[in-house]
């Protein structure tokens, strides 16, 4: 397994991070993630979307905390002792999304993810790069700066 | 090539910038000293050309080198006094100076410019100072041939002729590249710049020639030669060169050639690229052929020949190959030497605190660990300031470049422009100098474009024809001020007006409430441009908007303040940097906001009990009254929303708040009211109205109003012209914060500047003030319309509740309120009873070696005896120019009330009237009455020497109210004065006809039935019969707006009510006058 994930390049495989936003699991490369954190006392921001969940100090910058759940139109995240945040490099600037459970990560070949279905688990299609199936789950790939896309 | 790195090249544009800099001063001070030259400050530019020169001939940029010899060439004539410094010579150096800034700017491109244009107005310069038969040699070149007449060193004859004439031998060194230069581990720069001291470079060239082809020997030398000219003798020359002495030749008359030997090589001329000749052609042909006509007897026959330059071109070509970073982006800054060693200290002491720091940790020593922590502290104070020392730069920077624009603008514009500054060494941050530079500029052009008159106008009304502009810049505040003021004709705050209306910029009504400074404000709108005629100046109708426009987004104010043909004062506040920034912290609900500092006017705090005075509503607006001023109010939390949902904390459920509008809080009295107590509690929900969140626990209104927590906090802010309050929850301290920019999902969000850090790690918004207005729909007009909407209501309210007034509150006896006008009140003291004598029947206390009668009350008046104690307050007054003193009980209070009097149920002797105070019934003291009663020889008495000093004047006096009629007539009697008394416009105006001859002078109330203050005023002075009357408006309301509108019906001065002593000074003054 460890040889297979450094030559995953040559093999065209990823490795995705998983978790899990209402239902749906979801996955990202995991190479997108700068780090994952429970960091939930967000200052909260009068006036912003609603999705937005609040700013937060990560080691000296700020960072806008996203309730995915919220954002692609599910219910909110209820913060619990499982939920995080993810945060991630897009556009320039470091933002972090919330999820409800962080999962395993895996790999997965590219040539397998197949086109994703019109939902999964109650979230559009259009929010995913595709799916990916394992033994006992679907993993619905999700395109990152579509999902955070401000609006 | 070794020199033509990057770092050479960026070296010599910095340092080549660097003396530019100061030229253009410089220059402007020698034409302003015309024939008197300023030797020092002419080598000061000479200098400058020079070095330019230098460098460039060594970097091979021809074009910037030639154009610095010429300038360098009319400087050295000005220096030897030969050209007398007129504005037109300075102005074609001033332009040659700005082209080569140009080409240093963008050195690439240089060799490619024109600047055929500057090179024949310079030689036109030099050759019209000289005689004729010299003029040639202005333009004309020697040829030096070197080496075996391989290559050929190519100088101007001037130099040359003039460097002879001042008795200087000319040498030829031939340095190495290779072994003088690199191997001793120097630069040719240094080597220029070594020679500089002691001479005069006049040309300088690699031979790239002498290295031969592959073909040949490898050559072991790199030539690089320099003609030089110094007083220096040639024996002890070669001690100053550095080189073996065969390595220099001087260079005698005969080897000095007027064309290229033939000998030269040619291939490389033919490679040369022809871009760059064109121009340097010109003259040298035209010079050859003039050589043919006179030539001169030292200079020996010489074949024509196209004195084409070969070497340069080769080396441009080479050039062109790379890129070179344009200089124009600063990617360097220079910082001094002293402040990098200091942060350098500063790093190694962070390092020290943080291992101690870290051993703190590891022993769990608490001592060790604060005394590193406040280490740490200290030292990160201290590199901060270094830090930013390294940005900041003087301001100098950008005023430097304002003498040229004034002064160019000015010929332009055929005026006559002086212009200062001051504060030259206040420094900012680097980004702030960047961005001031546009907006200033656009302001200092806008002065001498449209602020200065033409000199003809200036004199036909009395000003001196020359027009000054000042520019000042100092710190105030932990900001820098920087101030622009002309002597010019200003603005005309109603023509501005009427300019916006037209543009429709403003609306009719707006227009109609706007205060002078409001209308000055108009001009930052977008769209608005003053200028009858749209010069090349400015006026192009993007002016001040985008001047405020880039001064917002420095976290610059902008304020204007102009009178007509007296001038403008623009001023600016700015902060030294952007980067860290003081601020006010204030919270609301649990969450902490940073106010920047340089929004914040001051804090507020209206203890709960004067709330319902203090704030009023007009329509949804709130205001507050400060200092006179209605002052519009925002609630933070309303425009934030913040107050639409609220989270109990108990069981975490989310409430829809059900109040609708911030009206709906509380009372009627105190819109804007918050509890503080509220916000213990349910820390969620901050501002809820205690009437959805009341608890079970009793809590009665008056409670809340006592509690020193329910004060209300505003923070007076001003965006742009504008002030506004905001109202928060709480004031905390104020800190120096670091902006942090928001995310992209949260720019929409127009209320916030950025985030900051605080001290706990959490994260703190910082407000945009002026976004928050914004949001609010709050803009400098419709604030004023509010404004104006309010000081109307509160006038009407005024009027309905009777004159306000302040009056000193009393006991006569423990259920006996009274009250005497605070006006009339000289002091009051303690006494003790003990003290009282009675001497004649009268009650008497010494003080200050005299004695002060003393009377209660009782002794006139139906009231009860002051009961038995063993101390007394003395209100002590001053009647007919005698103190006496009133006995009452304590306690004594001064209170602002609206009396309402009722003066006839309650009256008697010594007693006016009644009102109701403080929710007890008052009895009006009329102290006039009280002591002519006790003692009415006083008063014949005063007023027989009264009237013996002087004659008496006649007062008209007009009030409606009785209290103050009496009141105010009692102390004008009592000063002397005969008063005739009307209890209304109308009235006064039948007495003053029927007294014409009589009244000196009138003293009026604003306030009154039938005919008002004003009307009667404007009445009296459109008369012929009484317009020298002078009139004195006595009020309570002395609003601004009030004033002006008194001023405009002839109102001579204003008095507030019941100022005795002002009051008197002022009629005095005025019959006097």
């Amino acid at each position: 397994m460890e040889k297979n994930s450094l030559e995953k390049n040559d093999n065209n495989v990823m490795e995705l991070a998983t978790f899990f936003i209402g239902d749906a699991l979801c996955g990202i490369d995991i190479l997108n993630i700068q780090e994952i954190n429970r960091h939930m006392e967000a200052t909260w921001v009068p006036q912003a979307p609603d999705y937005v969940i609040g700013v937060i100090n990560l080691r000296g910058r700020i960072v806008s905390i996203i309730d995915l759940g919220k954002k692609l139109g599910l219910s909110p995240i209820k913060k619990s002792k499982n939920s995080r945040n993810i945060i991630i490099q897009s556009q320039d600037e470091q933002l972090g999304f919330m999820v409800d459970l962080i999962s395993d990560v895996l790999l997965a070949e590219i040539d397998k993810i197949e086109p994703a279905p019109a939902n999964i688990g109650g979230l559009q299609g259009r929010y995913f790069k595709g799916v990916f199936k394992t033994k006992d789950s679907l993993i619905g790939v999700l395109d990152i700066d579509e999902a955070l896309k401000n609006q | 090539m070794i020199f033509e790195d990057d770092e050479t090249l960026q070296m010599y544009i910095e340092e080549s910038l660097d003396h530019l800099s100061s030229i253009e001063n410089d220059l402007l001070s020698i034409e302003a000293a015309g024939a008197d030259i300023d030797e020092e400050l002419v080598n000061n530019v000479f200098r400058a050309a020079h070095s330019i020169k230098g460098g460039a001939g060594f970097m091979g940029l021809s074009n910037i080198k030639k154009l610095s010899h010429k300038i360098e060439n009319v400087l050295g004539l000005i220096r030897s006094r030969e050209i007398v410094p007129q504005p037109e010579t300075i102005n074609i150096l001033l332009k040659a100076f700005d082209s080569l800034k140009d080409m240093i700017n963008n050195v690439e491109q240089s060799n490619e410019s024109d600047i055929s244009e500057h090179v024949v107005s310079l030689i036109g310069l030099t050759s019209a100072s000289l005689p004729d038969d010299q003029k040639e040699s202005v333009s004309g070149v020697f040829y030096i041939p070197v080496k075996n007449k391989k290559s050929v060193l190519e100088a101007p004859r001037f130099d040359i002729d003039q460097a002879l004439k001042e008795g200087m031998t000319i040498y030829l060194i031939e340095y190495d590249l290779i072994h003088d230069i690199q191997r001793k581990m120097k630069t040719p720069l240094d080597v220029i710049s070594s020679l500089l001291n002691s001479g005069k470079i006049i040309q300088s060239k690699i031979d790239i020639q002498a290295v031969g082809t592959l073909n040949e020997d490898i050559p072991s030398r790199i030539p690089f030669y320099i003609l030089f000219a110094s007083v220096i003798e040639s024996d002890i020359v070669t001690a100053l060169f550095d080189v073996d002495e065969k390595y220099v030749h001087i260079v005698t008359q005969e080897m000095f050639l007027t064309s290229p030997p033939e000998t030269l090589p040619e291939p490389s001329f033919e490679a040369a690229p022809g871009k760059d000749t064109s121009a340097e052609k010109q003259p040298q042909v035209t010079f050859d052929t003039n050589i043919e006509k006179n030539s001169e007897k030292e200079i020996p026959e010489a074949h024509e020949f196209d004195p084409e330059p070969f070497s340069e071109p080769d080396m441009a070509e080479s050039k062109q190959n790379k890129t070179i970073k344009s200089a124009a982006a600063q990617t360097h800054l220079r910082v001094n030497i002293d402040l990098l060693d200091s942060l350098m200290t500063l790093a190694g002491e962070l390092v020290l605190s943080r291992n101690q720091l870290l051993q703190g940790i590891i022993s769990d020593d608490t001592r060790n660990l604060e005394i590193s922590s406040q280490r740490i502290d200290m030292v990160t104070s201290e590199l901060q300031e270094a830090i930013m020392k390294t940005r900041m730069q003087s301001i100098s920077n950008v005023f430097n470049k304002f003498q040229r624009v004034v002064r160019d603008l000015a010929r332009e514009l055929k005026k006559e422009v002086s212009l200062s500054i001051e504060g030259k060494s206040v420094e900012l941050d680097k980004t702030i100098i960047e961005g001031i530079s546009d907006p200033l500029t656009h302001l200092v052009r806008n002065a001498v474009d449209h602020g200065i008159e033409i000199p003809d106008e200036r004199h036909k009304i009395g000003k001196a024809s020359t027009g000054k502009i000042s520019l000042k810049a100092f710190h105030e505040a932990g900001q820098v001020n920087i101030e622009i003021s002309d002597d010019g004709r200003g603005f005309d705050g109603d023509k501005l007006l009427v300019s916006a209306l037209r543009k429709k910029l403003i609306t009719d009504h707006q227009a109609s409430s706007m205060s002078e400074k409001e209308k000055m404000a108009l001009i930052f709108l977008p769209g608005f441009s003053t200028a009858k005629q749209v010069t090349d100046v400015s006026g192009r109708g993007v002016g001040m908007d985008v001047v405020k426009t880039n001064l917002d987004k420095l976290g610059g104010i902008v304020d204007i303040e102009s009178k007509k043909n007296q001038g403008t004062v623009i001023r600016i506040k700015l902060p030294l940097t952007l980067a860290i920034i003081p601020s006010q912290i204030i919270s609301l609900g649990n969450e902490r906001y940073a106010i920047p500092q340089v929004n914040l006017n001051e804090l507020l705090r209206i203890p709960a009990i004067q709330v319902k005075d203090r704030i009023e509503k007009v329509g949804d607006a709130e205001v507050v009254r400060l200092r006179g001023n209605l002052l519009p109010l925002l609630n933070l939390s309303k425009v934030l929303e913040i107050d639409k949902t609220y989270v109990n904390p108990f069981d975490g459920s989310t409430m829809q708040e059900r109040r609708i509008n911030i009206a709906d809080r509380r009372s009627k009295h105190s819109p804007v009211f918050e509890n503080e107590e509220t916000d213990k509690t349910e820390p969620e929900a901050p501002d809820m109205e205690p009437e959805v969140l009341k608890e079970p626990g009793p809590r009665s209104e008056s409670e809340r109003r006592t509690n020193i927590k329910s004060a209300l906090n505003i923070a007076v802010v001003s965006a742009g012209l504008f002030k506004y309050g905001l109202v928060v929850n709480q004031l905390h301290d104020s800190e120096e914060i670091v902006i942090k920019p928001l995310g992209r999902h949260l720019k929409a969000c127009k209320g916030y500047a950025g985030a900051t850090i605080m001290g706990d790690g959490r994260v703190a918004l910082i407000l945009d003030v002026a976004g928050l207005a914004q949001m609010a729909k709050l803009t400098s007009l419709e604030g004023s319309d509010r404004v104006s909407d309010a000081a109307k209501k509160k006038t009407m309210a005024q009027k309905e509740a009777g004159d306000k007034t302040s009056v000193l509150l009393f006991r006569n006896d423990d259920e006996e309120q009274c009250a005497v006008p605070l006006g009339l009140v000289e002091r009051i003291e303690r006494i003790k009873v003990a003290n009282i004598e009675t001497v004649g029947g009268k009650k008497v206390i010494q003080y200050r070696g005299s004695s002060l009668p003393l009377f209660s009350l009782d002794e006139v008046a139906n009231v009860k005896p002051l009961p038995e104690s063993e101390q007394l307050e003395v209100i002590v007054f001053t009647l007919a120019g005698r103190e006496v003193g009133l006995m009452v009980r304590p306690p004594v209070d001064a209170v602002d009330v609206a009396v309402k009097i009722d003066n006839i149920t309650l009256k008697q002797p010594g007693i006016m009237g009644s009102a109701i105070i403080e929710n007890y019934t008052t009895l009006l003291v009329d102290i006039f009455e009280l002591v002519r009663t006790i003692n009415p020889d006083w008063f014949d008495e005063h007023q027989t020497m009264q009237a013996n000093m002087e004659k008496k004047h006649t007062v008209l006096f007009a009030e409606d109210s009785e209290f103050f009629r009496n009141q105010v007539r009692g102390f004008m009697e009592d000063d002397g004065y005969r008063v005739i008394e009307a209890e209304d416009g109308q009235i006064a105006w039948n007495l003053l006809e029927k007294n014409a001859d009589v009244v000196d002078i009138i003293v009026t109330d604003l306030e009154m039935p039938n005919m008002d203050g004003f009307e009667f005023s404007a009445k009296v002075k459109g008369d012929n019969r009484f317009s020298h009357l002078k009139i004195i408006a006595l009020t309570s309301l002395a609003g601004d707006e009030d004033m002006a509108k008194g001023t405009r019906m002839g109102i001579d001065d204003y008095q507030i009510k019941l100022d005795r002593e002002k009051l008197i000074e002022s009629i005095k003054s005025r019959l006097a006058d």
